[in-house]
């Protein structure tokens, strides 16, 4: 029991894979200038991590030594082109604005990372479990920037407004460095220093 | 067997290979599905927003329905303004002939203020019942192509109503040209002065001047995005110049009286 919390939990803050493993950057700059399109990122991304580390765990004693790698790329390539195309099929609005970032999940470290680091070694229900937490730790990370971006770039939170913004005649005036993608590198690394301020055990 | 044979290893790849083939064909027939009608959806629902239909789709009216009972496609010949049933209106498809040599017309360079290269030699129309027509435009935008609708009262010069339906502008910045204030402020604008010219321009967010002669022919621009700004400006330049859609327009006016 204690095994499957700490597999769950601990990517959350103890081992957060962008906190703490600086993995899955590239797409957490990009799809978190609005809150709805991180978290569309951040259930996909949980699907994808859950579902590859299952299923590379489930056949793990038949993969091939020389040829491990390829599969698992198989495996999450094959995964996350479901997930794109049916988010193109029923969410198409969504689909636009995540763009190409749906697609790029396939080069996301944190997926192709655990498959290696985890599922290949352990049992299908604890890596399942430990897909779930990185999810949750990428995702975590990923709607606290999105808040701060779209709380303070377009004065609104999922697109309802909170600050009445100067452009819709209220007095807001938006922060415009915010929208552009450098800002979740400025905010990722308050939270890093954030992070390891509350936990030294985490500072290298 | 060892799971590091030769054999085994091929086994392997291969049953793998079908697995996740069948599951991404099964993926791609769902969206293939969909997606032709939400792609056709939303350009309904862009023609309708232009037109002056919003507020009935936010009523909670059915987009196909009001499409069909409002809009009719037609084609017209850029060059020579006039209508043509030279290829079928409901299988023509505007992008497509935009790209290729024959059903295309290369842009002079001078002319060419949407950056484009080449626009097709007919363009699908949407005329309203009121004799409106909403007219299909693009350009190049700051990060990418923007496509959108405008539309142009029975006067052949009067902007009922502005929208993009694809665009990558920089969200927050270039993308208010998605937000609703921003569009209102097209509603009204004249396109060509009295004497015929080309006059509808955008001008730097905050040159805009309610009382200025030209007024009536000026949209003011948006904060932080003068670039946006220009493309869109170029767009509206290149449309309703001579080579876009003024030959149509003037027709359309001396026909109307």
């Amino acid at each position: 029991m204690a095994k499957a919390k700490d597999a769950l939990l601990d990517p959350l803050f103890n081992n957060n894979p962008i906190a703490l493993q600086i993995l899955g950057i590239c797409s957490a700059l990009a799809v978190t200038n609005k809150m709805s399109t991180a978290l569309t990122m951040t259930v996909a991304v949980i699907l994808v991590t859950a579902c590859s580390n299952a299923a590379i765990s489930a056949i793990r004693n038949h993969i091939p030594n020389s040829i491990r790698i390829i599969v698992q790329m198989t495996i999450i390539a094959t995964l996350v082109i479901i997930i794109d195309q049916m988010l193109k099929a029923y969410l198409y609005e969504m689909s636009k604005a995540l763009s190409v970032y749906v697609g790029l999940i396939i080069t996301n470290c944190i997926v192709m990372g655990r498959a290696e680091a985890y599922a290949m070694k352990n049992p299908v229900g604890l890596s399942l479990l430990d897909g779930i937490g990185n999810g949750l730790g990428y995702g975590a990370v990923l709607l606290a920037v999105g808040f701060v971006r779209e709380l303070f770039g377009s004065g609104k939170l999922f697109g309802f407004t909170i600050l009445n913004t100067v452009n819709d005649g209220g007095w807001y005036v938006t922060n415009g460095l915010m929208l552009l993608a450098p800002s979740a590198f400025f905010l990722i690394g308050f939270i890093i220093w954030g992070l390891r301020t509350w936990k030294p055990e985490l500072q290298e | 067997m060892s799971n590091d044979s030769i054999f085994k290893t091929f086994l392997v790849a291969f049953l793998l290979c079908v697995v996740c083939s069948v599951l991404v064909c099964l993926a791609a027939i769902v969206r293939i599905d969909k997606e032709a009608y939400n792609k056709q959806l939303e350009i309904r629902k862009t023609v309708l927003a232009a037109g002056g239909y919003q507020q009935l789709i936010d009523d909670g009216g059915n987009i196909d329905e009001l499409f069909t009972a409002n809009v009719e496609l037609k084609l017209v010949d850029l060059a020579t303004g006039e209508y043509t049933t030279a290829v079928d209106v409901a299988t023509y498809d505007q992008k497509e002939a935009a790209s290729k040599p024959e059903s295309s017309v290369k842009i002079p360079a001078d002319l060419d203020l949407a950056s484009i290269g080449s626009r097709a030699k007919y363009a699908a129309i949407y005329v309203d019942k009121k004799g409106a027509t909403i007219l299909p435009i693009r350009g190049a935008g700051m990060w990418g192509p923007m496509y959108g609708y405008i539309a142009i009262a029975a006067d052949g010069t009067t902007v009922n109503g502005f929208t993009f339906y694809q665009h990558a502008e920089t969200p927050g910045l270039g993308a208010e040209v998605d937000n609703p204030n921003w569009k209102k402020q097209w509603t009204g604008k004249q396109v060509f002065k009295s004497s015929g010219a080309l006059a509808l321009k955008v001008v730097k967010k905050g040159k805009y001047k309610a009382d200025a002669a030209d007024a009536v022919n000026t949209v003011d621009g948006i904060a932080g995005s003068t670039v946006t700004g220009d493309k869109v400006h170029g767009i509206i330049r290149y449309w309703f110049g001579e080579h876009g859609f003024a030959p149509f327009l003037a027709k359309l006016k001396a026909e109307r009286g």
